[in-house]
């Protein structure tokens, strides 16, 4: 156990310093080339019918709406089943659709979805949520999609998410390196910590 | 240590290089793990549920029998760390490291998970129905007088429900078991005081002279007096209260006291009494048939029985004197001999002598619900149960909440006796050494997973019923609490009355609601009742405060002169009780084995305390295996040198040396309860713990003694760290 983690800090710094010819170009928001595994759901949860831009056929609805942990939290967590029949309830028009029936199914057999994880870091590395959507969506005003998109990709447009980007250390301080804003308005800047123990507790 | 035999040249080879260039940019980015891992994921859930922050609910601790309250931290469904709950009276948001290794016992990998019943030699998985339908099968077979149940402490709705079953089974014969306790010590005080256990207000002592009492460690409610303690040396009046521990070996309390009198083993009483004979003679009021009792023990006297100087009588006596109110508080020390009870008593004498009684020495309050007040235990109950067995009287019996195979002297014989039991039934989380012996083992909910209600026998103020609720859900489906497995045999029994409830859960619910008005409920619904109830993690009740009664009189006060020495036993055994062993029931918890004793800390083993003069007499040094025998028994352990104990006296900590109960205690130390001589108090019955003799040899072997002391032991290396300052208030050179 030990070797591999110790190997891996070591190749980090690699990719590190091989990465950081891109550490001052701007990342778009999905990059092909990281694309992470498929990930084999219960059932597949279609993200742009209900983030996805309207004139796409989409709802718009705020990440935050069913991810509501992630600016109170260090994850951002799945919505109770409770909070998808809140709506559903409702909607008729596609209340017979397989994928609603079977969101209906777990919810009278009172049973959680066994949603997998899609973006896992390792045990190792602690991501806060809160942390990132407090300074890009409510310090500096970011739109929602697209401080997640920094991290998510377009998730506005998958069904089931994908992970689209690295999630590798590098990949993290690229970013933490970069100077931002520190609120809507200043023109003072700051950076992401770059400790060690910000993320390795 | 998981030992990592594929190292990292291996990895390379194994590769091959294109191999190898693959996997180390692999390192680099897919180190995350996408798709394996489920997200914890809720059907419902309440607003203040939110995923990586911690809900805090209160529950009781049920590490040792203090009952403080504690608040569980629960994170995603899982308990993971425990805290005092602030709102406890007992314990004021404080805890003891005892009760944080609560969380072993709940996530223990070898609780037991479902009913066994013996099969020859194993315990073969039966369902709940078939382990309560062969209770009801078997208590119906035999006649109600040859049922017995055996108990740790019972309080709270358990204790009424099992008092409902043994009626419901026509059987009186309920036995209370504690293997350390200060039995004694609660008779002595209902002589003197009226009741078993007067509420201590150390807060309110100038002076504390305690007779072996480890209060800040492992005595009656150790987190509550730690507390009094810092009021005691800290009080609003600035006047620094000044403690002097009176005992043969060092406990915790010992080494933080301001004078610590090593004293001849079972000489206390005599002490007790040259006090009051040195205050009498100071000219403090002592009455005439007390004064003439005491008058014979002279300060020289008393200082040639004791080994007390008689500089240091004197000081104590003008220390007493001086300062009012104090405190004198008998402990395990002095009730440990075959005269423990009259050690207790001319202990508390003197306390009344002082005019304690009413200042320092305060009456608890009765609890409105008698039938679930605490019913303490003894060890003469488990002298009676044995009796009762080797006499072929008991047909069925039921041990919960002890273990007392493991505990029981070897001369007792429980083992070969408990054999004679044709039905032997143990409640148990682990298999420890009384469930291998039993017909049908029924395992437990951890106190993490249950439902109760605890009254603590020291309530701190008033009267209160703690609640016990489960601070997560069953890590194992095939565990039950005792509540409902006694609602489970009642149902057998007196189906009308309990059939309505669907659990335990359910009957206290409707217990509690329906008498909330004595339980401080009346201006509140069921409901906001039963949520405020379970929200704080206990009620108060209004309790009458209970009369003391001031008795005072010397004429049945005898302590005996002290030992004569016995040339092929010459030292006494003190089986000490540690804060974190205390009598071996939590000993499978490795946080508990880790902790070191805070005095020799030593970690993992027992050990075999003695002070260095006995050692070099002996020949022996620090790591050398030794022989400790008794009349009864022998053990073996490494020697530990030290000078906190009295040179009469070796000192082997209880609670190692399990042969059973899981991976953490099996093999580790030895057992002292074993070789315990059946001496026993001459007025209670009890077991005398203090009054073995022993003779020590080496054993040949030397080991290095596993501990966190440095080489240089307490000497600090020079360091001056905590260094002796005398206070303005107390010179204790000249005081005490
Ligand atoms: S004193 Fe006893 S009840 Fe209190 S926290 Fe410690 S183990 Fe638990």
């Amino acid at each position: 156990m030990n070797y591999f983690l110790r190997l891996s800090v070591l190749l980090v710094g690699l990719v590190v310093s091989a990465g950081s010819y891109a550490a001052n170009t701007v990342q778009p928001l999905t990059t092909a080339d990281d694309l992470g595994p498929k990930v084999e759901q219960p059932f597949e949860f279609p993200h742009n019918r209900h983030a996805g831009n309207a004139d796409k056929g989409g709802m718009e609805i705020n990440c935050m709406y069913c991810h509501t942990y992630a600016r109170r939290s260090m994850v951002a967590g799945i919505p109770p089943v409770q909070k998808c029949i809140g709506c559903h309830q409702s909607i008729e028009s596609v209340r017979e659709t397989p994928r609603i029936k079977k969101l209906f199914e777990y919810w009278e057999a009172k049973k959680a979805i066994p949603w997998k994880k899609v973006h896992d870091l390792p045990e190792f590395v602690r991501f806060n949520h809160e942390r990132h959507i407090q300074r890009f969506v409510f310090a500096q005003n970011k739109p929602v999609q697209e401080a997640c998109g920094y991290c998510h990709g377009d998730v506005k447009t998958m069904t089931v998410a994908r992970r689209q980007k690295p999630l590798s250390m590098g990949w993290c301080v690229s970013c933490h390196q970069k100077d931002h804003p520190v609120d809507a308005t200043s023109t003072k800047t700051t950076h992401g910590p770059n400790d060690c123990w910000q993320c390795h507790k | 240590m998981i030992e990592n035999s594929f190292n990292r040249r291996n990895f390379l080879k194994v590769l091959g290089w294109g191999g190898a260039t693959a996997a180390l940019s692999g390192c680099g980015n897919t180190s995350v793990e996408d798709g394996k891992e489920f997200v914890t994921s809720y059907v419902e859930t309440a607003d203040y549920i939110i995923p990586s922050i911690g809900t805090y609910f209160n529950s009781t601790c049920a590490q040792c029998d203090a009952g403080c309250g504690i608040m569980g931290r629960v994170r995603e469904g899982r308990v993971l760390k425990l805290e005092g709950n602030p709102k406890a009276s007992i314990n004021n948001g404080k805890m003891c490291g005892l009760g944080q290794a609560g969380v072993q016992a709940h996530y223990n990998p070898d609780r037991i998970r479902e009913p066994l019943l013996r099969n020859g030699d194993r315990g073969e998985a039966i369902t709940w129905e078939k382990a309560l339908g062969l209770i009801n099968e078997k208590v119906g077979g035999v006649n109600a007088e040859n049922i017995a149940f055996l108990t740790g402490v019972v309080s709270g709705h358990d204790k009424a429900l099992l008092k409902n079953y043994l009626d419901a089974l026509g059987s009186g014969h309920h036995y209370v078991y504690e293997a350390v306790a200060p039995s004694v010590i609660r008779a002595a005080n209902k002589k003197a005081y009226g009741v078993e256990m007067p509420r201590l207000r150390l807060d309110k002592a100038k002076v504390i002279v305690s007779f072996g009492a480890d209060f800040l460690g492992a005595w009656v409610s150790p987190v509550h007096f730690s507390q009094q303690y810092a009021r005691f040396r800290k009080p609003d009046s600035g006047e620094r209260g000044v403690l002097v521990q009176v005992e043969s070996k060092m406990t915790l309390t010992g080494a933080n006291a301001d004078r610590w009198l090593a004293i001849r083993p079972g000489t206390e009483g005599i002490l007790a009494l040259g006090l009051i004979n040195a205050l009498a003679a100071a000219g403090l009021s002592v009455p005439g048939d007390v004064a003439a009792a005491v008058g014979g023990y002279t300060s020289e006297r008393v200082s040639k029985d004791t080994g007390v100087s008689a500089e240091h009588i004197g000081k104590l006596a003008a220390l007493l004197k001086e300062r009012s109110p104090s405190l004198i508080i008998a402990g395990s020390a002095a009730e440990g001999y075959a005269h423990g009870s009259q050690n207790a008593a001319a202990i508390a004498l003197l306390n009344q002598i002082l005019g304690n009684v009413g200042q320092t020495v305060e009456a608890p309050s009765s609890t409105p619900f008698p039938q679930m007040a605490p019913t303490t235990g003894n060890r003469l109950a488990l002298q009676s149960l044995n009796d009762n067995m080797a006499q072929d009287k008991v047909k069925v019996l039921f041990s919960y909440g002890t273990n007392p195979v493991f505990t029981a002297p070897a001369t007792m014989k429980l083992k070969e006796n408990l054999k004679k039991v044709p039905f032997k039934v143990v409640f148990a989380h682990y298999m420890d050494e009384t469930a291998v012996e039993a017909d049908l083992v029924l395992p437990l909910n951890s106190a993490m997973e249950d439902w109760a209600t605890v009254i603590p026998e020291y309530v701190a103020e008033g009267a209160q019923l703690n609640i016990r609720q489960p601070l997560m859900e069953k890590l194992y489906p095939g565990t039950l609490g005792l509540g409902d497995i006694l609602l489970g045999l009642l149902k057998y029994r007196r189906p009308d009355e309990y059939n309505g409830f669907e659990d335990f859960y359910s009957y206290l619910r409707n217990a509690m609601v329906t008498n909330k008005d004595a339980l401080g409920g009346a201006s509140k619904d069921g409901d906001t009742f039963w949520e405020a109830a379970l929200s704080h993690g206990g009620v108060k009740m209004v309790g009458e405060p209970v009369n003391l009664s001031g008795n005072v009189s010397a004429t049945t006060l005898v302590v005996p002169a002290p030992f004569v020495e016995d040339a092929t036993y010459p030292l006494h055994l003190i089986p000490a009780v540690s804060a974190s062993m205390r009598d071996g029931r939590n000993a499978n918890e490795p946080w508990l084995q880790e902790s070191p004793d805070p005095l020799t800390t030593i970690v993992w083993d027992s050990w075999v305390e003695m002070h260095p003069k006995t050692a070099a007499k002996l020949g022996i040094v620090e790591g050398d295996i030794v022989e400790v025998a008794s009349k009864s028994g022998a053990m073996k352990a490494q020697a530990y040198v030290f000078t906190g104990i009295h040179p009469d006296v070796i000192s082997v900590p209880l609670g190692y040396g399990h042969d059973a109960m899981g991976r953490y205690a099996k093999g580790v130390g030895a057992n002292a309860f074993k070789i315990l001589d059946p001496v026993f108090d001459k007025e209670t019955g009890e077991l005398a713990m203090h009054e073995t003799r022993v003779k020590v040899t080496k054993a040949g072997k030397r080991v290095i003694i596993v501990k966190d002391e440095g080489p240089a032991g307490g000497n600090q290396m020079g360091r001056k760290i905590a260094v002796r300052l005398t206070s303005n208030k107390v010179n204790l050179s000249e005081e005490v």
